[in-house]
């Protein structure tokens, strides 16, 4: 006999965590359009125009430029939330911890046993999601370097419109890029490559989120628009 | 422990590109100060060759107007104030008093054909002719024994006080005993470190001398290396690029004379008045960067107005050198400027990593596990690819066993 369970509401991202997850999609798919064309001009601009009047390459570095320090921003302000501990805690999920390493388990377990498996609590952030997004974290913190040396080869005076301290802080925390990843074209590739990883990583991002919808019938989809998700109540608690 | 702790702390504190043009008018005081000692010390000692710069300009047409306007252009270059001018001029008078000892490896003798086949002699080159070259095996008249002799004549002479300019890479791999030198087969390893050793300071000249160069690219058959990957504890100057800028070499000799010292280098050991620029930011073609302006192929309409060469696989973005600024034959033109891309040559691996007419998306790379030749987006997409189909598979098979957490309740 079919019984309805009534839903319950769980809150899974604040206003604050949504805003910063849009933030980052607008800024990370712009970077990658912009990015693209940095590396390989894919379209013309018209001949006929006069130089002046068109900027293009400038335009797509100057947007380039303003989605990677916009995505530096959450960066900071995702890792203050990992630090100060919020509510949901996601770096207590990331500890190498037994409890963890079972979830994170049972979790690629539910995935590839089409979910005919499923012993986790999926009301909370599970162990898999939280090791995915700092996968994600650590991806951009490498963008990051890799990207600011690009940037400072082009101020080699040391001088900047906002003063020494740049270049200076550019070059101390980037200059290792150099000998580790090959010199200058080193450094390019592995940033060009990273943008493929980042390209893939969103790719498997949105298609477990719309899967676990289809599947689970918990409305994952909906926390990064409303905020939370609506898993049945237990049996128990019906 | 401590070799790993030495390793880290190198990398971050390795020196930084930063060219400082402006030190302050207490250093340049000074600076001149003792420019000013060590060229009154240089012109007690007795010249080491009998040939008179002004006597070979005035032979080739130089006034000592135009000397002078090499003084200061050169003052500027090496990014000295411009009461340093007639120190400049002083110290390439003075040149002969520097011995210098020049030894050719794995090379093609390039730096030497830039340095001797310009179309006709300029200051920089006649600079170049009036140090006093004790040893250069392609230039001298006597070869084989007597050249050897010559040598050990000059290292026994000027022993701590000669310049070693090393052309070429050396081989320290397989191909070290195929390459030898002189009568006693000596390897180019152990000749270089027995001149190297008592000289006042090692100047690497061309690409292979610094990085390896062309005889180092992959699969590097002989095992090459540049001179700073062989000689320890010996001040290394690098002055890259495929062939040196003779306005470089005659730059590091210059401030060797004038200050006694080597100038001032990069973490790649290259002088910082050279190389501390990038290309691309001095280049006439920038604009057309900017606005997007590219040549799609060789000999079209945007090759005919001198757009930017970007597309066509131009590295001056990611080069480091002052030919954008002072280019090749005393001024008359420089790579971009004849309506080709640059190569990096002055840049560690330029044939493998820079010297491809393609931009950097295309750029051929090998996979870490195996000798697979792919471009970076092709190794990108084909990664995006292969996460598609396995994601595909994952949905297919899903939608057709997948089981839905339905209202039945049957999980427990």
């Amino acid at each position: 006999m079919k019984t309805k369970r009534p839903f319950q509401r769980v809150e899974r991202m604040t206003p604050t965590m949504r805003v910063i997850h849009w933030v980052n999609v607008v800024a990370v798919v712009a970077a990658v359009v912009t990015g693209l064309y940095i590396a390989h001009p894919y379209y013309q601009t018209f001949m006929a125009d006069p130089a002046v009047d068109k900027y293009v390459m400038a335009w797509n570095r100057l947007v380039h430029l303003f989605a990677a320090i916009t995505v530096d921003i959450t960066s900071i302000w995702i890792a203050y939330m990992y630090a100060s501990g919020d509510r949901h805690k996601p770096w207590m999920k990331l500890i190498p911890s037994k409890n963890n390493a079972v979830e994170f388990f049972e979790v690629v377990l539910n995935i590839f046993t089409f979910n005919r498996r499923k012993k986790f609590d999926t009301t909370h952030m599970d162990s898999f999601n939280a090791f995915w997004f700092a996968l994600l974290h650590l991806l951009l913190v490498f963008m990051l370097l890799t990207g600011l040396q690009m940037y400072v080869q082009g101020l080699a005076s040391g001088e900047s419109s906002i003063g020494t301290w740049w270049p200076w802080i550019l070059h101390v925390s980037t200059d290792w890029t150099l000998s580790v990843f090959g010199g200058n074209m080193g450094v390019r590739y592995v940033h060009h490559l990273g943008m493929w990883a980042i390209v893939i990583w969103t790719m498997f991002h949105i298609y477990v989120q719309i899967w676990r919808t289809i599947f689970w019938q918990e409305g994952d989809i909906a926390i990064a628009f409303g905020g939370s998700k609506f898993p049945k109540k237990r049996r128990e608690e019906s | 422990m401590s070799e790993r702790r030495e390793a880290a702390v190198k990398l971050f504190t390795a020196a930084n590109a930063t060219v400082d043009t402006n030190r302050g008018e207490t250093y340049y005081t000074d600076l001149y100060r003792r420019c000013e000692a060590r060229l009154s010390e240089l012109r007690a000692m007795a010249p080491q060759s009998r040939i008179n710069l002004h006597e070979v300009l005035q032979d080739d047409g130089f006034d000592r107007r135009d000397f002078m306007k090499w003084a200061s252009a050169t003052t500027a270059m090496l990014m000295l104030p411009s009461s340093f001018t007639p120190l400049v001029a002083e110290a390439a008078e003075l040149m002969n008093r520097v011995p210098v000892i020049w030894i050719e490896l794995q090379d093609c003798a390039g730096n030497s054909e830039a340095l001797l086949r310009s179309d006709g002699p300029k200051i920089d080159e006649i600079v170049l002719d009036i140090i006093s070259l004790e040893f250069h095996e392609t230039l001298m008249a006597p070869s084989g024994h007597q050249a050897e002799k010559q040598l050990e004549e000059a290292l026994e002479h000027f022993k701590g006080k000669y310049l070693l300019f090393v052309e070429g890479a050396i081989p320290v791999g397989v191909g070290k005993d195929w390459c030898t030198i002189g009568a006693s087969g000596e390897t180019f390893e152990d000749h270089l470190l027995r001149l190297s050793k008592d000289a006042a300071a090692v100047v690497a000249v061309g690409s292979c001398a610094t990085f390896g160069g062309v005889p180092a690219a992959a699969p590097n058959p002989t095992g090459a290396v540049g001179v700073m990957d062989v000689v320890k504890g010996k001040p290394i100057i690098n002055i890259p690029a495929c062939p040196a800028n003779p306005a470089n070499m005659v730059g590091v000799v210059l401030h060797f004379v004038l200050t006694g010292q080597i100038p001032e280098l990069d973490s790649l050991l290259r002088p910082k008045f050279a190389f501390g620029y990038r290309i691309h930011d001095n280049c006439e073609r920038r604009a057309h960067f900017d606005a997007g302006e590219f040549v799609e192929e060789w000999g079209d309409v945007g090759a005919q107005n001198n757009f930017c060469l970007y597309k066509m696989g131009c590295k001056g973005p990611m080069t480091f050198n002052n030919c954008s600024i002072v280019r090749y034959n005393e001024g008359v033109n420089w790579p971009i400027g004849v309506g080709r891309g640059c190569i990096g040559c002055s840049e560690p691996d330029f044939w493998d990593k820079y010297a491809y007419e393609r931009p950097m998306a295309d750029a051929n790379i090998k996979a870490p596990f195996g000798g697979v030749e792919k471009s970076v987006d092709e190794f990108g997409l084909g990664m995006l690819a292969a996460t598609a189909v396995g994601i595909g598979i994952h949905a297919a098979a899903s939608a057709l066993i997948g089981k839905k957490s339905t209202e039945c309740g049957e999980e427990s």
